[in-house]
């Protein structure tokens, strides 16, 4: 069903965290532990590097890439608590574009927002607080707002809700309107997921979803294509991935996903929003999909145990 | 081993020195065990009092007290590690069970007649266990704590696991905890300097949080009597009481030269019994028992150890509870015993005679009778009612020991006032102390850094940066220092960057500052240092750097705060997965021998990233030095073992590889097939048949029969009928089972046939035809509006080019009338073709014989954006336009400029080239001066125009306007147009 058609040894000096490629699917940005972003290019079996970036003093959680429409910029986050956004001016030349350095702690996760509104960045840090950063284009200056205390503890993860998705009530005439409701789902220490709406220059908090029994390590909200549906993803430390639904915003109900055997840390939908990928502690790369009783099943068990078999090999 | 010749004297309870001219008592032992060979670290007494356990690393051994023959059984026991805490089970149901703390692991062992019996083993920390407390009513919970940060209730009806975890989101491990003996709900737990209150029947956080100490807390004591009072002993050098209710202050603080090993409250009476670990390891060894109402003198101290004492604990006695031994055990390895009788108890009483007593907050010198209960000491005021009635339910032998002194008490002795002077020979030694405040003096204050200490010499010299200033601070310290009156004499040196005047007002600060604190012979430097700090910040008027600010708050103050915050960070990801726009999936994941090198003491993979960190009490991980080469991981534990070192990079060096899956197929969505599909709506069922031979081509089998039904949806009911509109508008099963299909695969996750059922079916007017279709019946249009279409500068992909020319010409409008309207080239080129004046009712007459339903409309709309922008994604642009040719609603609002005319009947403004209301037309060309239906063009900057056939012609030949108004419309025009874009 997958067929590998990449292989990167990206030279990282230690652990990568993240791995993401662009919108088109021919860069591929890592970072590591080594406190470097580097990225790649991957277009058709290529694997030549195409920037080194330092620039931060410690380890590199997460990168995240903007829309293409803004030009070629990369977000990554650190343990030294500084945001930093690349900018690509001329060809594979990369420089700092923004640093953002009000966070207290590590910043765990970095999202961009959908395209349609603007060039917006979220940030997730252990000091408890979502920093939501947008950019005048025109001016290239960036304003902050801050949810302080969005996560007591601490704030592991970011996903922001697509822009697509319909109004309850599904009309037409409103649904232009109601798009620019901006919603984002963050993931904390405290073991909920929280939603967040923009509610007039302020950032709400609309709904909490408490079913984990442990820190949540990842929220994924599931792109939508246009059903009056929402979806939300949710790995935690308590070895679940919970699926949350709801048709309105206000009443969310929880489907265990599995109880994996270690911790889960990181979840991804695909593109149309009906596939979900897990890994965690274990290294193992699951992929679930919901068959036609509303059951989630796993499809690629055996596939899973090959490609790990495979990984081994390589690596030792 | 029988207690020592000093025992002898135990009857006798050895010298007490109660003269007039030393009030103090000085006690010594009772009794006095010497175990030489025992490396005991841990004491505990057993529920009886018979037994004391002594646990080592290599011995458990079993003292007997109370009979002479002072009985000793030993148990050889082999581990690596010390025994870190051990508790004897305080409940008489269980009163054999002793609970025995060795690195992460905690044994509860019972004591046959011959043999210890390892009962269970609790397994749960992660780091070394650092205190045991049994609960005081419920005989089978005890709680520890533990470096990494938690605090675990276990229940021995169910050892496996914890029944409740405590997580104190903190940076610093759990050093002590403490159950509280009055209600049992509460529990404290010192992690450093701050304590953490907890309700055992809310776990999940704490009830409250003080900020008890500025250095850690080596001691945690709940009160016997009153539910929310506790004691607390520090590194800092005091003890301090607090009530849980108020914790923003201690109700009262005992200030000791040196730092606080533990403190406890008599288990009866009103004393206080604290150790202090001497500075330095020299000095004196003891015990000191205060009262709780006055602090600034002990009662008394029990002197006879030679080293440190590691730990005491409260002998029961059963027969008669209103005496109470004290056990020590000593670095010095001898095991004491100390009598605390009647006489010592009373003078802990409350002294009301004493003018003293007038410094605390709720004095009783307005009591008419001195038969007060003896617990109503201002600390045990509130609960007064309480506490008697709770004595008054106890057994009749306790309530004696409570009231009994009461009732014999006399009044207090009068030499009382005297003790002050040796107290202070014991607390505030002149000579020792300035080593000591040196010693003592927080290196990690914000802004400062500590240049030179030197005791001997007495002096000392800082380096301040605040403000925008640095300063070079020297301090002399008068060897009278810290009396009253003499404070050090402060000077500010070379390299210091201020202006006479502030320096003169900083100067003034320290100087207060320091006279404020020796006036009661305190030391100040700390204080001092601080006060200059916050001048020197507010010398700048405020302005202060808030970044800076921000970083060191007080909890990120310290060395160590970088490594303890990694407690909240949650452990990072060795492995990762993503899916990327277009199908592409992501996955990496780390080799797994990297992985278990940070994991070898755990199974799970443990949640913060303080578990690799180099740990909660190693180091700064942020802040070292690392090499280059090596692991961020990997530098604490390794940096001893080079060779290990090398092998072990090499091995992670390999790991980062990045694996890029193409997973399309899995998403039922392919780059190749998207590039197949026909729209063309020529004939329906032909693209019907050819899309469903694109499937089998690409292996999609399950679409064939959709695509053979969708062939049939297509097929005309009558077959001599041409006429698409009325084929559809009339059957609505074929409506509904076309939605049904959209909607099933779209839910099912298959975006692209979903999407290409909605469009083929879309609008099915015959006439409008395919693009393709269009540009061919249409070339000469377009040959025509090229020029235009190049000038505008948009892209091709759109379907509504965003040239509608909004009203901004009022004045040619007005004076020639000049009747321009230009709609969009798209809809002028069809326009001219076609004949269509209105898109819009066209659009509506589609709609009503189309097969879907427009209530449907939006959401295949949806859904035709979500495929258009994958389409993007795989930058297949013209398959990305044709798509959005389909959709209803376009998602952009246009915006350009428009022309409006003027109706010469009504006078109103006119977006259309006639009046719909005068049925007049209102565009007029130029220079044929007939009524514009087709293409029209205008000149931007006059406003002049007409048939885009005529105006093409004239400005072949020429270039300024037809109408004579003088205009250089082609130049003009295209300057407009440059401006605009």
């Amino acid at each position: 069903m997958v067929s590998l058609i990449n292989t990167v040894d990206t030279g990282h000096e230690d652990m990568i965290h993240n791995a993401v490629l662009d919108y088109y699917g021919l860069h591929l940005a890592t970072c590591s532990s080594d406190g470097s972003v580097k990225v790649f290019d991957v277009k058709n079996g290529n694997q030549i590097l195409i920037a080194d970036l330092k620039g931060h003093q410690g380890p590199v959680w997460q990168v995240a890439w903007a829309h293409p429409k803004f030009g070629n910029l990369l977000a990554s986050c650190s343990y030294d608590r500084k945001v930093i956004v690349w900018k690509e001016g001329a060809a594979n030349e990369w420089t700092k574009f923004y640093e953002y350095n009000n966070h207290d702690s590590s910043v765990n996760s970095v999202a961009f927002a959908p395209a349609e509104y603007g060039l917006i960045l979220a940030c997730g840090s252990s000091d408890g607080s979502i920093s939501i950063l947008t950019c005048n284009i025109e001016y290239g200056v960036w304003d902050s707002k801050k949810i302080s205390n969005a996560h007591t503890i601490g704030c592991n993860a970011i996903s922001w809700c697509s822009s697509t998705v319909p109004e309850p009530a599904f009309d037409q005439r409103s649904s232009t309107r109601n798009t620019a409701v901006k919603r984002l789902a963050s993931a904390g220490c405290d073991n909920c997921v929280k939603i967040w709406r923009e509610d007039a220059d302020r950032w709400v908090e609309e709904n909490r979803l408490e079913g984990h029994s442990d820190w949540v390590r990842d929220v994924a909200w599931a792109p939508s294509i246009g059903l009056a549906r929402s979806q939300i993803a949710s790995a935690s430390q308590d070895r679940h991935v919970i699926i949350w639904n709801s048709t309105d915003f206000t009443t969310w109900s929880s489907t265990i996903l599995h109880t994996f055997d270690d911790v889960v840390w990181s979840v991804s939908w695909s593109m149309t929003g009906n596939i979900l990928a897990v890994t965690g502690g274990d290294n193992k790369v699951t992929l679930w999909k919901e068959n036609n009783e509303n059951q989630w099943m796993c499809i690629n068990d055996d596939a899973a145990a090959t490609n790990a078999q495979t990984n081994e090999q390589r690596t030792l | 081993m029988s207690p020592t010749s000093e025992s002898a004297a135990a009857g006798n309870n050895s010298i007490r020195g109660r003269e007039r001219e030393n009030a103090h008592i000085i006690q010594q032992s009772n009794k006095c065990y010497e175990h030489r060979e025992l490396q005991a670290t841990a004491m505990s007494v057993d529920y009886t009092g018979q037994w004391v356990l002594l646990a080592g690393r290599r011995h458990l051994a079993l003292q007997r007290l109370g009979q002479d023959d002072g009985t000793l059984r030993e148990f050889q026991r082999n581990s690596k590690y010390e025994v870190s805490a051990a508790e004897f089970a305080t409940l008489p149901n269980r009163q054999e069970y002793c609970a025995i703390a060795t690195s992460e692991h905690i044994d509860v062992v019972t004591w046959g007649a011959a043999d210890m019996q390892h009962y269970h083993s609790l397994r749960g920390h992660t780091r070394m266990v650092t205190d045991i407390d049994w609960h005081s009513k419920n005989s089978n919970l005890l709680v520890s704590c533990s470096i990494d940060t938690f605090s675990h209730i276990w229940d021995l009806r169910d050892p496996r696991k914890p029944t409740l975890s405590l997580s104190a989101v903190c940076m610093s491990g759990a050093t002590q905890v403490g159950f509280n003996r009055v209600s049992g709900h509460l529990l404290a737990a010192a992690h450093d300097g701050d304590l953490r209150i907890w309700d055992m029947r809310k776990g999940s956080c704490p009830v409250h949080y003080i900020t008890a100490h500025l250095n850690r807390v080596h001691g945690i004591n709940w009160s016997h009597l009153r539910e929310t009072c506790l004691a607390t002993a520090s590194q800092d050098g005091t003890v301090k009481y607090f009530d849980v209710n108020n914790p923003r202050r201690a109700e009262k603080i005992i200030t000791m030269s040196s730092p606080v090993w533990r403190a406890r409250y008599t288990p009866i009476g009103n004393g206080l019994v604290s150790i202090v670990v001497p500075a330095m390891g020299r000095g004196e060894n003891s015990l000191l028992l205060w009262s709780n109402n006055k602090q600034t003198d002990p009662v008394c101290s029990f002197v006879g150890h030679t080293d440190v004492i590691l730990d005491f604990e409260w002998r029961p006695n059963r027969e008669n509870t209103s005496e109470i031994e004290l056990v020590t055990w000593s670095r010095d390895r001898s095991l004491r015993v100390w009598k605390i009788d009647d006489m010592m108890l009373k003078l802990c009483e409350p002294d009301f005679d004493s003018n003293e007593v007038c410094d605390t907050p709720d004095s009783f010198a307005d009591t008419p009778t001195k038969f007060q209960p003896i617990h109503s000491s201002s600390l045990y005021q509130p609960t007064l009612s309480l506490t008697r009635a709770g004595a008054a339910s106890l057994p009749s032998e306790s309530s004696d020991s409570l009231t009994i002194p009461t009732l014999s008490r006399s009044p207090p002795p009068p030499m009382r006032k005297e003790e002050t002077h040796i107290a202070r020979s014991l607390t505030d030694q002149p000579t020792c102390s300035l080593h000591h405040e040196f010693s003592l003096l927080n290196r990690n204050m914000p802004h400062v850094e500590v240049d030179l200490l030197d005791a001997i010499k007495r002096f000392a010299v800082f380096k301040i940066s605040a403000g925008g200033h640095v300063v070079v601070l020297q301090t002399v310290f008068p060897t009278e220092y810290p009396s009253p009156n003499i404070g050090p004499e402060f000077s500010f040196c070379e390299g210091t960057t201020l202006h006479e005047q502030l320096s003169a007002v900083l100067l003034k600060t320290l100087r207060t500052n320091a006279l404020q604190r020796v006036k009661k012979s305190r030391t100040c430097v700390e204080q001092c240092l601080r006060a200059l700090v916050g001048a020197m910040k507010k010398s700048v008027g405020g302005v202060t750097d808030k970044s800076q600010l921000r970083l060191q708050s007080p909890r990120l103050e310290g060395a160590l705060s970088g490594a303890l915050h990694d407690a909240c960070i949650p452990y990072p990801r060795t492995s990762g997965v993503n899916f990327n726009t277009t199908g592409l999936l992501v996955t990496f994941a780390q080799a797994p021998n990297a992985k278990r090198l940070t994991l070898r003491h755990q199974n799970t993979t443990p949640r913060t990233f303080s578990a690799i960190s180099g740990g909660v009490l190693l180091g700064n991980v942020f802040n070292t030095h690392r090499d280059s080469n090596a692991s961020f991981y990997l530098q604490d534990r390794m940096s001893a073992k080079h060779t290990k070192n090398r092998s072990m990079q090499k091995q992670t060096n390999a790991t980062p590889i990045v694996h890029i899956y193409e997973a399309c197929k899995l998403l039922n969505i392919s780059c190749e097939m998207a590039k197949e599909f026909s729209l063309d709506k020529r004939n329906l069922r032909a693209t019907c048949r050819r899309n469903r031979q694109v499937c089998e081509t690409y292996g999609r089998y399950d679409l064939v029969p959709i695509w053979t039904l969708a062939e049939l949806i297509a097929k005309p009911n009558i077959p001599n009928e041409t006429k698409y509109e009325t084929l559809f508008y009339k059957d609505p099963f074929k409506k509904f089972l076309l939605e049904a299909l959209i909607m099933h695969f779209a839910s099912a996750g298959d975006l692209q046939t979903a999407v290409m059922l909605a469009c083929l079916f879309h609008k099915c007017s015959s006439t409008a035809g395919d693009l393709g279709d269009l540009m061919l019946t249409t070339t000469q249009c377009y040959q025509h509006t090229n020029k235009l279409q190049q000038l505008n500068n948009t892209s091709p992909y759109h379907t509504v080019l965003p040239i509608d020319y909004h009203a901004s010409h009022p004045k040619s409008n007005s004076a020639l009338a000049v009747n321009v309207h230009l709609k969009q080239l798209r809809s002028n080129s069809w326009s001219d073709s076609l004949d269509w004046v209105d898109t819009k009712n066209c659009n509506s007459d589609s709609y009503s014989c189309s097969l879907i339903r427009r209530t449907k409309m939006p959401l295949f709309d949806h859904f035709k954006k979500v495929y258009a922008d994958i389409l993007f994604g795989w930058q297949l642009l013209t398959k990305r336009s044709l798509i959005l040719k389909h959709t209803m609603f376009s998602q952009s609002q246009p915006h350009g400029v428009e022309f409006v005319t003027e109706c010469t009947g009504c006078n109103k403004i006119k977006r259309t080239p006639s009046c719909t209301s005068c049925k007049r037309p209102v565009l007029f060309c130029q220079l044929c001066n007939l009524p514009v239906k087709g293409a029209a063009n205008a000149c931007l900057a006059c406003g002049h125009g007409g048939h885009m056939v005529h105006m093409m012609q004239w400005f072949k030949k020429h270039s300024i306007c037809a109408s004579g108004c003088g205009c250089n419309c082609l130049k003009q025009t295209a300057a407009l147009l440059a401006l605009m874009n």
